[in-house]
């Protein structure tokens, strides 16, 4: 309903393809641009199996999210008290992920990269495109060109530009893939059904093709598509990511003294950084030798990369991994696949992940010398150093070229970029010399001294056209900013940012850009400035200013704003408007103590990947106060769904859910000081695509119905009487024992902030039961394969807690399993006698 | 000196706030680039072919020209209207050993002169190259590019040498002196 008023771009391809209509091999051909395509947006559906994933919530035998075990789900035997020695020690197995997959399985029909371009700066015609590998490209060959010879590309030697190609898939395509979606959704319930009447995993008898043999892995926290192109939702298809080199070599030899060529490749994986050295080397072969073949032993080269070790991780997992800072997370992972492809080769069987993994981990043959761990006796398999970045090569021309593949890639994050980078770039000229913006509701959230990474957050949530203009820089800085921007706003949590990201783009795009609405673009052009009419906000680079546009559109008064407005009055005058800057004086937003607290953490050198969880953290806050916020003011939010059946049925501390304010007051103050952004993100395409997500995550999430987050942050911000924490303790022990569902709980306590710290006060909560719980659940998370390195960051104070409560609870067992014993004897004793 | 010194910063006062945006245009190979850093850094360069564009800052007679120089190819012709809005000034260049593209130029003259976002734009065209043997001259070069049809707007034709600097001063010269009238600068 409401995504009819979502407006697609309102695009048509300015491209020639018609002109390759007789050309050969058309069955490759996708026709490319590099504006998102006009086709109608899909509306928003529920995802299919949603019905059934509700079923599933009800049904305990899925609990244990590994029918194979049958009797391990332990969701029964944790309704016992004691239930700790009760508990056997290997259940931990039982807990343990399903069978692994790799991400890039061997003999995938996909390539690493599509294809590859040569074009050049002819003097007498400007760009143009001289080759293209294997085949060419359809679309406009020559916007093609020109985005590969950026702006003043002749004032440097050299220089990398990124940019995006839409495919325009024909419908004959879209149908293809749409069947071929249902037909895999189709095999999966029916394996599913199977599955339940099935005990044992290896039973399943059509695992004989090894892309088969998926059947649990897609019941999971997992997305339908493979792991590194977004997930399609009413976004289409996915993008084609463009890394592009050119050079300039002064020639005395030649008519107007330089020649100018770019090479580029054409990948559908977004971390294309990891070609760099690779074209580097390409194009410099390539002014020796302007053949196809150049392209083609390129192209040969990094298709032959291979990354099959590389293990699949689920949804949750790769969250865990991509905020933690750990190096040895989920290498137990890597280690099986070695092991499974190490036992492949000797052709024993291996359609037994479990016993494979528990031969791992009695062979003598795995050890670590220094930071890299090897495999005895195979040392071509190494185990990673650090688990977030899987190594590999690629042989060109016989000099193997070292290449680290990011493993937990996020939707949004694409190449490789620095938030901090970007932080700082516009903050220390600000923190300097304060910049005064004129008013926005939607931009200006703090008044006139907004910071202006706020600001950009807020356009960017809110849709805005948003510029980086870094004249006389390299291009490859703009489209770093532009990326970093998109994963700014995203932080992996919403989408609809890259792809209408234009990381570099220039004059010739810009009518085609105009009518994108909302965007994100990089340029080198001063010419960009000059053109207010064109964006909203301009953010300069090299100064470190940004510019709110004096043509920007008004926000409009809406009726969520009016509502709160009559709901709150007290709170009111507090909502900024333009009229007034009331809400400059107090941080309501908490945005200044936010922006501070990460300026903070960039000067005491925090790690890129601490700032990013940071980020994360703060879009899904947003996500959360807005979810909030239109439960209070509309009366229902589609930002989160909750089992309603399941929470009427838990009482109190169970059926909450959301974001949590120590008290009403607060919750009101913070929601006046977000209505206006809120009110201004509703409505575009990342709040739409959010919904869409939020409803597929849930057919796929464990616990439903339970808001773990919302139970967490009750512990860290809320005073809780010993009644209120007995009641969310004892929900943690009782519903979190799957493997997935520990890695939940292990996303919500993430190790930046504290860990379980707060989950294990339970360890001295004055109810003795409660602390017999709460021990059992940290037993579980520390069997966990994550899970242990959380456990190995408690402090010894809360360890010594946790064996002395195990301890008792041991002896009381002994105690009880003696009284039995005495009992039976003495009932035989009475009835002898 | 010390007068002299406190007269020019008067100027600058007047002035120097205010800078002139000029755009510079012509066939490529015309000698744009040349031009540009001949008047910035009052050097020779060896130039290759611009790819987009240049823009440089210089200040002349106590006027600070914002000089765009844009890439003069056939297929990057359409792209020089994003540079109109907000011109004061046009330099149009001609390479005028080019008997042959010397009708092209006219008709890309024309083209640009029509945009409305233009008529206000004074016109300076540099005859360059005129070092070269069979060189048109600058009144050639008027009937060629059929200056006469222009009536209201000031234009200036100006032979020049672009490499060694010859006619830049005059045509800039000539520039100032008709920004200082323009209404816009304050000018009567």
């Amino acid at each position: 309903m409401a995504s009819g008023q979502h407006a697609p771009p309102l695009l048509k391809r300015t491209n020639s393809a018609a002109g390759y209509a007789n050309g050969t091999g058309l069955q490759h051909r996708r026709s490319l641009s590099t504006i998102p395509s006009s086709r109608p947006t899909r509306s928003p559906q529920p995802p299919a199996g949603m019905a059934s994933g509700m079923n599933r919530a009800s049904d305990p035998s899925y609990k244990g999210k590994t029918p194979s075990t049958g009797t391990g789900t332990g969701a029964s035997s944790q309704h016992s008290s004691l239930s700790a020695n009760v508990q056997p020690r290997y259940d931990a197995a039982a807990r343990r992920p399903r069978k692994l997959r790799s991400q890039y399985p061997r003999g995938s029909t996909e390539n690493h990269v599509e294809y590859i371009l040569v074009a050049s700066f002819d003097i007498d015609r400007g760009p143009v495109m001289e080759h293209q590998y294997p085949v060419a490209i359809t679309g406009d060959e020559h916007m093609l060109a020109e985005l590969m010879l950026p702006d003043q590309t002749h004032v440097r030697n050299q220089d990398w530009t990124i940019f995006f190609l839409h495919k325009d898939s024909s419908q004959e395509e879209d149908d293809a893939e749409r069947q071929a979606k249902d037909e895999r959704r189709a095999r999966r319930n029916r394996r599913r059904d199977r599955a339940k009447g099935i005990i044992h995993e290896s039973d399943d008898e059509d695992g004989e093709d090894g892309d088969l043999d998926d059947d649990l892995d897609d019941d999971d926290w997992d997305d339908d598509e493979s792991t590194d192109s977004e997930p399609e939702g009413i976004e289409g298809p996915p993008l084609v990511y463009v890394l592009n080199l050119v050079n300039t070599k002064q020639d005395k030899t030649v008519k107007r003294g330089a020649v100018v060529k770019a090479m580029a490749i054409c990948t559908r994986h977004p971390f294309l950084h990891i070609y760099k050295p690779l074209l580097l080397l390409a194009l410099e072969e390539y002014f020796k030798a302007p053949v196809p073949e150049t392209l083609s032993m390129l192209y040969n080269a990094v298709n032959e990369m291979d990354l099959s070790l590389m293990p699949k991780l689920s949804h949750l997992e790769r969250h865990l991994l991509q905020s933690s800072e750990n190096k040895d997370l989920f290498v137990e992972k890597f280690e099986q696949m070695i092991q499974a492809r190490i036992t492949e080769t000797s052709g024993v069987d291996v359609d037994q992940p479990l016993d494979a993994s528990r031969a791992l981990l009695s062979q003598p043959g795995i050890f670590r010398s220094g930071s890299k761990a090897h495999i005895e006796g195979h040392a071509a398999y190494v185990v990673p150093r650090d688990t977030h970045e899987f190594e590999s090569r690629v042989m060109y021309k016989g000099i193997p070229i070292p290449i680290k593949v990011p493993v937990a890639v996020m939707p949004e994050i694409v190449g490789d970029f620095s938030l901090i980078k970007l932080i700082q770039n516009f903050s220390d000229t600000n923190s300097k010399s304060p910049q005064t913006f004129p008013l926005h509701p939607h931009l200006t959230t703090n008044g006139p001294n907004t910071q202006p990474i706020i600001v950009l957050i807020n356009a960017l949530l809110t849709q805005k056209r948003v510029i980086f203009l870094g004249h006389n820089m390299p291009s490859g800085e703009v489209a770093e900013a532009v990326l970093a921007a998109s994963a700014l706003a995203s932080g992996g949590i919403l989408r609809g940012f890259t792809r209408y990201a234009f990381p570099y783009t220039d004059l010739t795009k810009v009518d085609d850009l105009l009518k994108v609405p909302g965007f994100i673009a990089g340029v080198t052009n001063p010419t960009f400035e000059l053109h207010p009419e064109w964006w909203d906000l301009l953010c300069d680079i090299p100064s470190g200013k940004m510019k709110i546009s004096s043509k920007i559109e008004a926000a409009p008064i809406t009726e969520g704003l009016v509502y709160f407005q009559q709901q709150n009055p007290v709170y009111a005058n507090l909502v900024h408007n333009s009229s007034s800057s009331g809400s400059s004086s107090s941080d309501l937003t908490g945005d200044a103590a936010f922006m501070a607290d990460i300026l903070r953490s960039i000067t005491t050198r925090a790690g890129e990947r601490v700032i990013r969880a940071k980020w994360r953290a703060w879009v899904l806050k947003f996500t959360r106060i807005a979810a909030a916020f239109e439960e209070s003011v509309y009366g229902a939010s589609a930002l989160y769904i909750g089992n309603d059946e399941q929470e009427a049925n838990l009482t109190g501390a169970h059926g909450g859910h959301g974001y949590v304010w120590v008290d009403e007051a607060t919750k009101a103050r913070e929601l006046a000081g977000n209505v206006t952004r809120i009110e201004g993100w509703r409505n575009t395409r990342s709040y739409y695509s959010f919904i869409q997500d939020v409803a597929q995550l849930y057919t796929i999430r464990p616990l439903k119905g339970l808001d773990l987050a919302h139970l967490h942050d009750r512990l860290r911000t809320q005073r809780l009487t010993p009644a209120q924490s007995r009641e969310i303790y004892d929900t943690l022990a009782k519903y979190v024992t799957s493997y997935d569902e520990v890695c939940l709980l292990l996303s919500v306590a993430p190790e930046a902030h504290a860990g379980l710290f707060y989950v294990a006060l339970g360890l001295f909560h004055k109810d003795r039961d409660v602390r017999f719980r709460t021990a059992d659940l940290l037993e579980r998370v520390a069997e966990h394969e994550a899970g242990q390195h959380w456990w190995r960051a408690l402090s010894r104070f809360e360890k010594l807690a946790y064996v002395r409560i195990k301890r008792e609870a041991e002896a009381e067992a002994r105690a009880k399993l003696e009284k039995e014993e005495r009992d039976a004897f003495s009932a035989v004793d009475q009835r002898v006698s | 000196m010390g007068a002299s010194l406190s007269i020019s910063s008067l100027f600058g006062k007047l002035f120097g706030s205010k800078e002139v945006r000029i755009l510079m245009l012509g066939l490529d190979a015309a000698g744009k680039t040349t031009i540009l850093y001949k008047l910035k850094l009052n050097q020779t360069m060896t130039t290759i072919p611009t790819v987009g564009f240049n823009v440089e800052t210089f200040t002349y007679k106590n006027i600070k020209f914002n000089m765009w120089d844009v890439g003069g190819q056939d297929k990057i012709r359409p792209l020089w209207r994003h540079y109109y809005s907000g011109t004061q000034g046009l330099v149009f260049v001609v390479d005028s050993s080019d008997h042959a593209r010397i009708e092209e130029a006219r008709t890309e003259l024309h083209r640009i002169l029509n945009d409305l976002e233009m008529s206000d734009c004074l016109l300076l065209v540099f005859a360059n190259k005129q070092d070269i043997d069979g060189a048109m001259d600058p009144q050639t070069i008027t009937e060629k590019l059929q200056l006469s049809k222009l009536r209201e707007r000031p234009w200036f034709v100006q032979p020049a040498i672009a490499t060694d600097g010859e006619g830049l001063t005059e045509g800039f010269g000539w520039l100032s002196d008709n920004i200082k009238k323009m209404p816009k600068y304050g000018g009567k």
